[in-house]
């Protein structure tokens, strides 16, 4: 079906100033949304009040207010431009919120404006906890118990319900604030307490904990035939307990077995549909218990998220623009492949290489605040590195935050840490905690301990002590004369990640001479493409990963 | 080499100090090369970016931004040049390195910006142009810095050097917070010295971005920030054009502006923050590369400052891309620094040299007042038309909150204050509600504004260090989402911006208007 020509002027929201959990992921999205419509003869009219975006540029779009993303505003905005159309899924939670408000209002009715790419029936759905749990449970799939309560005696009985741990999340409050977990009844009735103060409606919502799960998002796309493609599966390396933004992710999931996977992939599917995303990507986060394989499904958002951006540098596929595409009528079949341009938008990306992505935290700037990973986000920023493999990427991804780290490292002042100093380290969520896990592993903890300790998958710390053993392994050659390292062992260091600078100082000497010797021996990388197609077509955009191999795509 | 093919390093993961203005500028150079027929490699490691976006570029490198990575890119590409003056500290970190390994970096010299960031040869330069800047001194160890704070007098400014975002820096008011500062922020050593400004009192902050081809140099925009010198320029908020200075101070700005382009021979951007006191300029920093401003500076005037500073890195005169004079504006754009408190309990929101916005918003309109309480709103914290307003202000500041308070008496508001404030406002005719203090009983202050009854609050920091009352009073403020203000110059803007919102009628226009010739 070609694109609808009954609308010409579209009102694109964006999600306003950068702010933890919001950041500029939603200047990508919207630069793309922006570019796409217009390619299409759409005329732009854009609202966002940040600046410093690369949307708000006048040349992205036909009219472009820098102006207050409030309802309010956008009424003002709406009266003046009357746009056929409003897309509200590339901005964020503001923008979606927006849209949810001005449809309530009738705002939207009364110019006659459509919302496309969501409706506020789709956004109702995915947002109002009690309408998704039913949702999900009307479908056959499992969600974490709960109820709700509105005085601590209705919160105490939820309680006694569903057992402990429990996590208590107050609604309608900013930043998380006044939530926490209960491990035991003394703590229920103060984090209740607060949580009822804090939400603005006196509601909180008390949950069957799954701290300690594994965690997996799906992004998945659907078009108005139905047709459904999921784009990526991350894996959450930190086990449910620490927010995705404050977690290290992996593309594609490492551990979960094919029939694991298959089994996520139907129960997304199903997801979307009864949801009603007709048109558009969402993003669906499952917990999987480790001990039994119990699978719930934790939460959608029927948007473009921080995790759709990474998915699409992730594959190379650009969630965003289909999206847009989407929204104004396109199909998934109709949308051709950028990349490989014989392709249609509706081949699911495959990807032979593995891509980690580690956040990037400020509490120095912080001092006072509690620097635990918690369920409410805390990190300012991210990288995202590529490899061939997962050990490869971590230690691209370390090397790439700018905290002082040339891979895999001790953490400061660990000569100083006791092994109960190192325990906690291992079981409290922090910023460091993996190079905590490597500091245990070169102590000779048990892989088995540590996984324990963590809840992290033995798969992960299996891969951090290859890493470690690779590191004795250069480690030997400071005694035996670094001039000696064979090419081999020098090859199989840089296979996994190794920089430069990192073998200089495991080896004692400096970063020149490594990369002299290196280059000595013939050791450079290629590089490979990121083609969304595992190089099964020719790929048209030259976007580039380093590893050491043979073959050189570039 | 391929003369035709630039290398564009990009900024790493966001961080406080360095965010997605950096993005912007790296992605405008992008777009600029490639109108031009350049082909264009993109260097970068942030997922969330558009310069990671595979239509920006020519070719995209997802790789970490070290010497080790960007050379072996280097020696696979061979372009004729790199730039590296877009991506904030990240790739200017590792300029040096690049270059002694015969990386042709384009635009200003790596020596420039060195000249301009290592502190020595800044003084040299300053003294070179017969400009001014605080009295200063390098400590390498403690008794050094203790030294040069008394030549200089307090308070100073210590900082670690080298740092963006201002890392650790603070202003200090005697000895022994000197000594604090120095045993819990800073590692001091000959490697690691401090850095100690004469800290100017009550001054007004400049900023001024510029492009320059090595013959000439244009303004793109100057800022005057509303809050007083001492708030990190990152963290305050700004207005362009200048709405306080007067026309003989802004062509002496633009003077030294361009003197400074000329000697460090700028081919690309400049970046100069200044403070203004008695009639005085002192130049606090240059920093010849792009800035946090910069894509402000662009939406404001319309002017498309990093484009025109890249086809100048790669060649083309100002004069020939029509940019010869700075563009005059007959609208008001103001920015307002967005910041992440709620999430960082514990955390005292008092403004200070150190950065700790995330973000910020602009709000554009034809005259300040709205302009500025359109930046409130954007920034989420819409200023109160009515209702109590809560003052509780220090010593220092009682004569200058009299008038503030009158003049929000008269636009209807109530005024609340605790027992000290109170007495001064009621001295001066100000109808004021006295209430407790949290040490006095109840219902104390923080009940009033858990209980909602107060609608924005006036709060200028008692001297240094968090007062347990006040702090309270800030994080509740905070959590609650009611606007706090904690300058008296930014108490000011506020009662513009509700004047302005009580007589005027919120409107709406885009860019595209604004910016027609």
């Amino acid at each position: 079906m070609p694109k609808r020509k009954d609308i010409k002027k579209i009102l694109i929201i964006g999600s306003g100033p950068i702010i933890i959990s919001q950041a500029c992921e939603f200047d990508y999205s919207g630069t793309q949304a922006c570019k796409a419509l217009r390619e299409e003869g759409y005329e732009i009219v854009l609202v966002n009040s940040n600046p410093a975006t690369i949307m708000t540029d006048p040349d992205m779009s036909d009219r472009t207010y820098i102006e207050p993303i409030t309802p309010e505003v956008v009424e003002l905005i709406i009266k003046k431009e009357r746009p056929d159309a409003l897309l509200p899924t590339l901005g964020g939670q503001t923008g979606l919120n927006i849209g949810a408000i001005l449809a309530k209002r009738g705002v939207l009715e009364r110019y006659g404006v459509e919302m496309i790419g969501a409706n506020y029936k789709v956004i109702s759905k995915s947002e109002d906890r009690k309408l998704f749990r039913e949702a999900m449970r009307g479908i056959g799939l499992d969600v974490p118990k709960s109820g709700l309560a509105y005085s601590i005696q209705e919160a105490r009985k939820v309680a006694r319900e569903i057992g402990f741990p429990l996590i208590i999340r107050p609604s309608f409050t900013l930043g998380g604030t006044g939530g926490g977990v209960a491990y035991n009844i003394d703590e229920f009735e103060e984090i209740a307490a607060r949580g009822l103060d804090s939400s603005l409606i006196n509601e909180i919502l008390i949950e069957e904990s799954v701290i300690g799960w594994k965690e997996y998002e799906l992004e998945v796309m659907r078009d108005k035939n139905d047709n459904v493609v999921i784009v990526c599966s991350i894996e959450n390396v930190d086990p449910m307990g620490v927010h995705t933004g404050d977690s290290i992710t992996v593309a594609p999931a490492q551990t979960l077995t094919d029939r694991e996977y298959q089994k996520m992939r139907d129960a997304a599917i199903k997801i979307i549909r009864e949801v009603g995303v007709e048109t558009g990507g969402s993003n669906i986060q499952f917990a999987v218990n480790p001990e039994d394989g119990r699978m719930v499904v934790i939460e959608m958002n029927p948007r473009v998220s921080r995790s759709s951006a990474l998915a699409s540098k992730a594959t190379g596929f650009p969630i965003a623009k289909i999206a847009a595409k989407l929204a104004v009528g396109y199909t998934l079949d109709e949308i051709p492949n950028d990349i490989t341009k014989e392709t249609p938008a509706c081949f699911e990306p495959t990807i032979d290489y593995c891509v980690v992505k580690i956040p990037r935290f400020t509490f120095e700037k912080f001092p006072g605040t509690d620097p635990t990973l918690t369920t409410s986000m805390k990190s300012v920023g991210e990288v995202m590195a590529i490899g061939r493999t997962f050990k490869e990427a971590l230690q691209k991804g370390l090397r790439s935050l700018e905290i002082g780290l040339d891979g895999l490292a001790d953490p400061p002042g660990v000569s100083s840490l006791s092994s109960n100093d190192l325990i906690q380290k291992l079981i409290i969520p922090n910023a460091e905690r993996m190079l905590y896990i490597g500091c245990a592993l070169r102590k000779g903890m048990a892989v088995s301990k540590v996984s324990d300790l963590t809840k992290i998958d033995p798969w992960f710390i299996e891969n951090i002590k290859e890493i470690i053993e690779i590191e004795k392994k250069i480690k030997d050659f400071t005694r035996k004369g670094v001039k000696n390292i064979p090419a081999s062992v020098l090859r199989e260091a840089k296979q996994c990640g190794f920089s430069d600078s990192q073998l200089a100082r495991l080896l004692d000497t400096d970063e020149i001479f490594i990369r002299k010797m290196r280059k000595e021996k013939k050791i450079r990388p290629v590089y490979k493409l990121v083609d969304t197609c595992a190089a099964e077509f020719e790929a048209y955009t030259p976007y580039f990963y380093s590893t050491y191999e043979m073959e050189d795509e570039a | 080499m391929d003369k035709k093919k630039i290398m564009i390093l990009g900024g790493g993961p966001n961080r406080i100090g360095q965010g997605i203005e950096f993005d912007y500028c790296c992605v405008q150079a992008a777009f600029a090369l490639k109108e031009d027929g350049y082909e264009v490699i993109m260097v970068n490691c942030n997922p969330e970016t558009v310069s990671t976006d595979y239509d920006t570029s020519d070719k995209l490198y997802f790789e970490p931004l070290t010497v080790e990575d960007v050379l072996n890119i280097y020696d696979k590409e061979k372009p004729g040049g790199v730039i590296v003056q877009f991506g904030g500290q990240t790739p200017l970190n590792i300029a040096k390195d690049l270059m002694q390994e015969g990386v042709p970096i384009i635009g200003t010299s790596p020596e420039s910006i060195d000249r301009a960031e290592d502190r020595k040869k800044f003084s040299q330069l300053i003294q070179k142009l017969n400009l001014r800047q605080p009295p200063n001194g390098t400590g390498m160890s403690f008794s050094e810095a203790r030294r040069i704070a008394k030549k200089i007098g307090y308070p100073v400014l210590v900082r670690p050097s080298y740092v963006l975002g201002g890392r650790a820096m603070e202003i200090v008011y005697d000895e022994s917070s000197l000594e604090q500062y120095m045993r819990e922020a800073v590692d001091v050593s000959p490697d690691h010295p401090v850095l100690i400004d004469k800290f100017i009192e009550e001054a007004i902050e400049v900023d001024i971005d510029a492009v320059a081809d090595g013959e000439r140099c244009v303004i793109g925009g100057i800022m005057e920030h509303i809050e007083e010198a001492g708030v990190h320029s990152g963290d305050s908020s700004c207005s362009l054009p200048p709405y306080t200075l007067s026309r003989e101070i802004i062509e002496r700005l633009k003077k030294q502006t361009y003197a400074l382009a000329r000697e460090l021979q700028v081919v690309g951007l400049i970046n100069i923050q200044c403070a203004i006191k008695d009639n005085e300029i002192y130049i606090l920093e240059v920093n010849p590369r792009a800035s946090r401003t910069v894509p402000f500076v662009g939406k404001a005037t319309g002017v498309p400052l990093a484009k025109i500073a890249t086809k100048v890195m790669v060649g083309k005169k100002l004069t020939s891309l029509g940019f010869t004079r700075e563009k005059e504006i007959k609208h008001i754009a103001v920015k307002e620094a967005v910041f992440p408190f709620v999430r960082f309990p514990g955390v005292d929101i008092i403004l200070g040299p150190e950065m700790r916005s995330t973000g910020e918003v602009m709000g554009i309109s034809d005259n300040f007042g709205i302009a500025f309480a359109k930046a409130q709103m954007g920034a989420g914290l819409s200023l109160p038309l009515g209702g109590n307003v809560f003052i509780s202000v220090a010593d220092k500041d009682k004569p200058s909150i009299i008038p503030i308070a009158k003049e929000l008496q008269s636009l209807g508001f109530k005024i609340i204050a605790t027992s000290g404030t109170a007495s001064v406002l009621k001295k001066n005719g100000i109808e004021v509600k006295a209430v407790k203090k949290i040490a006095e009983g109840r219902p104390h202050v923080e009940d009033y504004i858990k209980n909602g009854e107060i609608q924005l609050i006036l709060n200028t920091p008692i001297g240094k260090g968090p007062k347990f009352d006040e702090y309270r009073i800030r994080r509740e403020a905070t959590i609650r989402q009611i606007p706090i203000i904690t300058t008296i110059p930014g108490a000011r803007a506020a009662v513009d911006g509700i004047k302005a919102m009580k007589t005027g009628k919120l409107q709406v226009k885009p860019l595209q208007e604004y910016h027609q010739p």
